[in-house]
């Protein structure tokens, strides 16, 4: 590398430093993290092309996928804004924030600070300084002396341990993010519907759940606004069989996931699964007839033809055909429809065990239905390290918005025979406001009489 | 027909608000003292009767009573009422009281508007979670709601000494200094930070002088400050408790659900303040405009998300 070169690259570092030590560059990252945020709470997430077609518009919705807005969460430019906030934060911890609150001692021009004071005092030099030192202690400051170029300084200091809050609340913060990347490393998740008496295999653990019962409660209640079906509860009853081979049967309930090798898993929807019964030119056809349809699954006939099941209709009006408010099952039925390919022929609410023509001789009829129960599935190393990060931020907070600590710079001069100007100035790490009033006790408790 | 206690209680406080509103109001106009005599008290039984009027509320049905809007913009009400009294009284601020009672008025009507009657919560909502996050939460919102109303006064101030400073009487201004014990010479440059004001106010100006009567520009930027100083770790709690809680019911800590994100932003706001505050350039004016969009923000977060942006968090019947 030539001299040239290494001017180039430690004039590089040296921008680098300075632009991201800077606190208003950590505020300018804050302000795009911010707005990055915000995009996510606008734009729904992790909808398709067609859907945000419907809601923006063809131009807008081409730019919210291309600029990855539909899932801007885990965007490059969402991780990137963070990863740069980071690099910032460390910088700044090392640049600024060592040096502004943790500064040694040193010798100040006290009129130049904004909160000094000074007031005469007789009697010998060392009785002045201990005076002044006594009534500091007696009050909560700690005291220290030094000597800079043969200038004798007395420094005060009031919760000097608090300066290290700053740096507590960022290591909260770092905590958290390492966390955070714990999950993208190491964790999944997913979700899984059961239908009651079936089981499934979890595919990034292997354990097995199977749903023997799955309840829900719904309880009518007459509002000002009319009837509401208010949800009370929803219970599955599973046995699962984790890495030990040994079945258990357990329950889960909203709030109350169970732990299955360190695994979660949580109670999340349920729904209703329909078993069909098919028939061509009146001869049952088995093989057809053999699933269980989740809704949004199809069936698909020769020539094109499909019957997708779209939804589970729990009561049904039966004067006008359409599917009624209340969501408990009194008169079910299920919204299906035809589709030749690809293109939608026509829907129609069906009550259960009556059959459409779907032509061709095709016959359908919804037979019964089958109550499922979905569930989400989480594992996640990092939360032992997320809560401590949460816990080391709060307490950074804390300690930074609610301890102030102080320093005061005392000096004393010679101002006569026998007599003494004192001088103090106070310095805090919020400035001088929040402290002046306490300054200004200060100074009536130092003066003489 | 009988009115049930909590209808009474919840009467009461609003008309208690109302009042104490226009009380305070006309106080912080005219300074005289009987109105605030009239407006504390006033305040403080508003207070009172709302959280007596959630207390029989949950007695009554036993249904926790913050999970809906009408509850939870009750409690905020009240918490921003009950944090603003508790500064009134420390740092003698009932001055602006008007400004406090006649929002948190607003946010109750507005609330008592969703009260849909008892209704037992949906299962993700029955959680001992409920008990401690929206509390916490909603605490946090009540505090910047009162760092809001502060930093609105800061920048009116603010505006008016800059409005002041072409006048001809802040030619003569000078910084006399604080007031400081006698036999001790000081300066704390910061006390004076309106001397346009002042001076037209020596002047017989009697805007500036009302201006000047109000705390300097320095000593509401400490109330700012203080105010966001309880907000920043209430709402930081309260996003770490809905952590835990969506833990619990959802199976993630985070879901990237609109609300949690629109609370992420409210805080990466107050964030950006808390930086900013360290830098002297920017602690003032600037820093007072940062905490009028975190209130911006934090309405949009509470209602604007509930009210147009569905996702887990909407709580809508
Ligand atoms: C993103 C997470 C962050 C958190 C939670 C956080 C938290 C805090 C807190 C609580 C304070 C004290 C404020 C006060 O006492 O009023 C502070 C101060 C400070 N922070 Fe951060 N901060 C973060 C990011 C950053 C970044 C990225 C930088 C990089 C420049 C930075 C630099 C500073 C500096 C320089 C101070 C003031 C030190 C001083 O002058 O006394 N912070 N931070």
């Amino acid at each position: 590398m030539t001299a040239l070169d290494r001017t180039g690259v430690n004039r590089a570092y040296a921008d680098f430093i300075a632009t991201f030590g800077s606190v208003l560059f950590a505020v300018s990252l804050f302000v795009v993290w911010g707005l990055l945020t915000l995009v996510g709470v606008v734009v729904d997430q992790g909808k398709d092309f067609p859907t945000y077609v419907a809601s923006y518009g063809a131009p807008l919705a081409r730019s919210i996928v291309r600029l990855g807005f539909d899932n801007i969460y885990h965007s490059p430019w969402y991780v990137g804004i963070v990863a740069l906030i980071l690099t910032s934060l460390t910088v700044c911890t090392f640049k600024r924030v060592i040096p502004a609150r943790l500064p040694r001692l040193h010798p100040v021009a006290i009129e130049k600070i904004p909160l000094h004071a000074s007031f005469e005092a007789d009697g010998d030099e060392a009785g002045v300084r201990e005076r002044v030192a006594t009534t500091l202690r007696r009050r909560g400051w700690s005291i220290r002396e030094r000597a800079f170029g043969g200038v004798e300084w007395t420094f005060a200091d009031k919760n000097n341990w608090a300066r290290r809050g700053v740096l507590v609340a960022h290591i909260g913060f770092v905590i958290i993010a390492a966390g955070t990347t714990m999950y993208w490393a190491r964790g999944f998740s997913g979700d899984t519907a059961v239908l009651t008496g079936q089981a499934v295999r979890v595919p990034q653990t292997g354990a097995i759940l199977r749903l023997d019962r799955f309840a829900y409660k719904i309880q009518p209640i007459l509002t000002k606004s009319g009837m509401v079906y208010q949800p009370i509860d929803y219970v599955s009853q599973v046995t699962v069989t984790g890495n030990d081979g040994v079945p258990r049967t357990l329950t889960v309930r909203v709030n109350h996931p169970i732990d299955v090798d360190k695994t979660l898993y949580y109670q999340a929807s349920y729904g209703f699964g329909v078993r069909f019964a098919i028939s061509h030119n009146g001869r049952p056809d088995l093989e057809r007839s053999s699933r269980t349809l989740f809704e949004g699954d199809s069936i698909d006939f020769p020539d094109g033809r499909t019957l997708s099941y779209e939804r589970f209709v729990p009561t049904m009006d039966r004067r006008s055909g359409l599917p009624a408010a209340d969501p408990r099952v009194n008169d079910p039925g299920a919204i299906l429809r035809a589709s030749v390919d690809g293109q939608s022929v026509g829907e129609a609410v069906v009550p259960l065990r009556t059959w459409i023509d779907i032509g061709d001789g095709w016959r359908v009829t919804p037979q019964r239905y089958v109550l499922y129960s979905g569930f989400q599935y989480r594992y996640d190393p990092g939360i032992p390290l997320v809560g401590i990060g949460a816990f080391v931020l709060l307490l950074g907070l804390l300690i930074s918005f609610y301890v102030l600590p102080a320093r005061l710079f005392v000096r004393v001069d010679r101002a006569g025979a026998q007599r003494w100007r004192v001088g103090v100035a106070a310095t805090t790490v919020k400035g001088y406001d929040v402290f002046e009033q306490e300054f200004q006790k200060l100074v009536v408790a130092l003066r003489p009489g | 027909m009988k009115t049930p206690l909590d209808e009474v209680l919840m009467i009461t406080a609003l008309g208690s608000y109302v009042l104490a509103a226009l009380a305070l109001l006309v106080y912080f106009f005219s300074r005289e003292e009987w109105l605030r005599l009239f407006g504390a008290p006033l305040a403080v039984l508003g207070c009172a009767a709302q959280f007596a009027q959630l207390v029989v509320r949950f007695e009554t049905t036993g249904i926790w009573p913050l999970l809906n809007l009408y509850g939870s913009l009750s409690l905020f009400a009240a918490m921003a009422v009950a944090i603003f009294i508790g500064f009134a009284i420390r740092y003698k601020l009932w001055f602006a009281g008007g400004f406090v009672l006649a929002l948190a008025a607003i946010f109750l009507a507005y609330g008592i508007t969703w009260n849909e009657g008892t209704m037992p919560a949906v299962p993700s909502l029955q959680s001992y979670w409920a008990k401690i996050h929206v509390p916490i939460v909603v605490s946090s919102y009540a505090a910047f709601l009162v760092a809001f109303v502060f930093s609105g006064i800061y920048l009116v101030k603010y505006y008016a000494e800059r409005a002041f400073e072409g006048a001809p009487s802040a030619r003569l201004a000078t910084n006399t200094g604080a007031a400081f014990p006698p036999g001790a010479t000081a300066s704390v440059s910061l006390r004076r930070d309106t001397p346009a004001l002042e001076a037209a106010a020596a002047h017989g100006n009697t805007v500036a002088a009302w201006f000047v009567a109000l705390p300097t520009l320095a000593q509401l930027d400490i109330v700012v400050y203080r105010a966001i100083a309880i907000g920043l770790p209430l709402i930081s709690i309260g996003i770490i408790t809905g952590a835990m809680w969506a833990k619990e019911a959802w199976g993630a800590y985070w879901q990237w659900d609109p609300k949690e994100t629109a609370a992420l932003f409210s805080w990466i706001v107050y964030l950006a303040y808390m930086h900013l505050h360290t830098r002297h350039a920017w602690r003032g004016m600037r820093t007072n405009w940062v905490s009028v969009l975190g209130f911006v923000s934090i309405v949009f977060c509470y209602l604007g998300v509930n009210i147009w942006i569905s996702g887990l968090h909407s709580y809508k019947v």
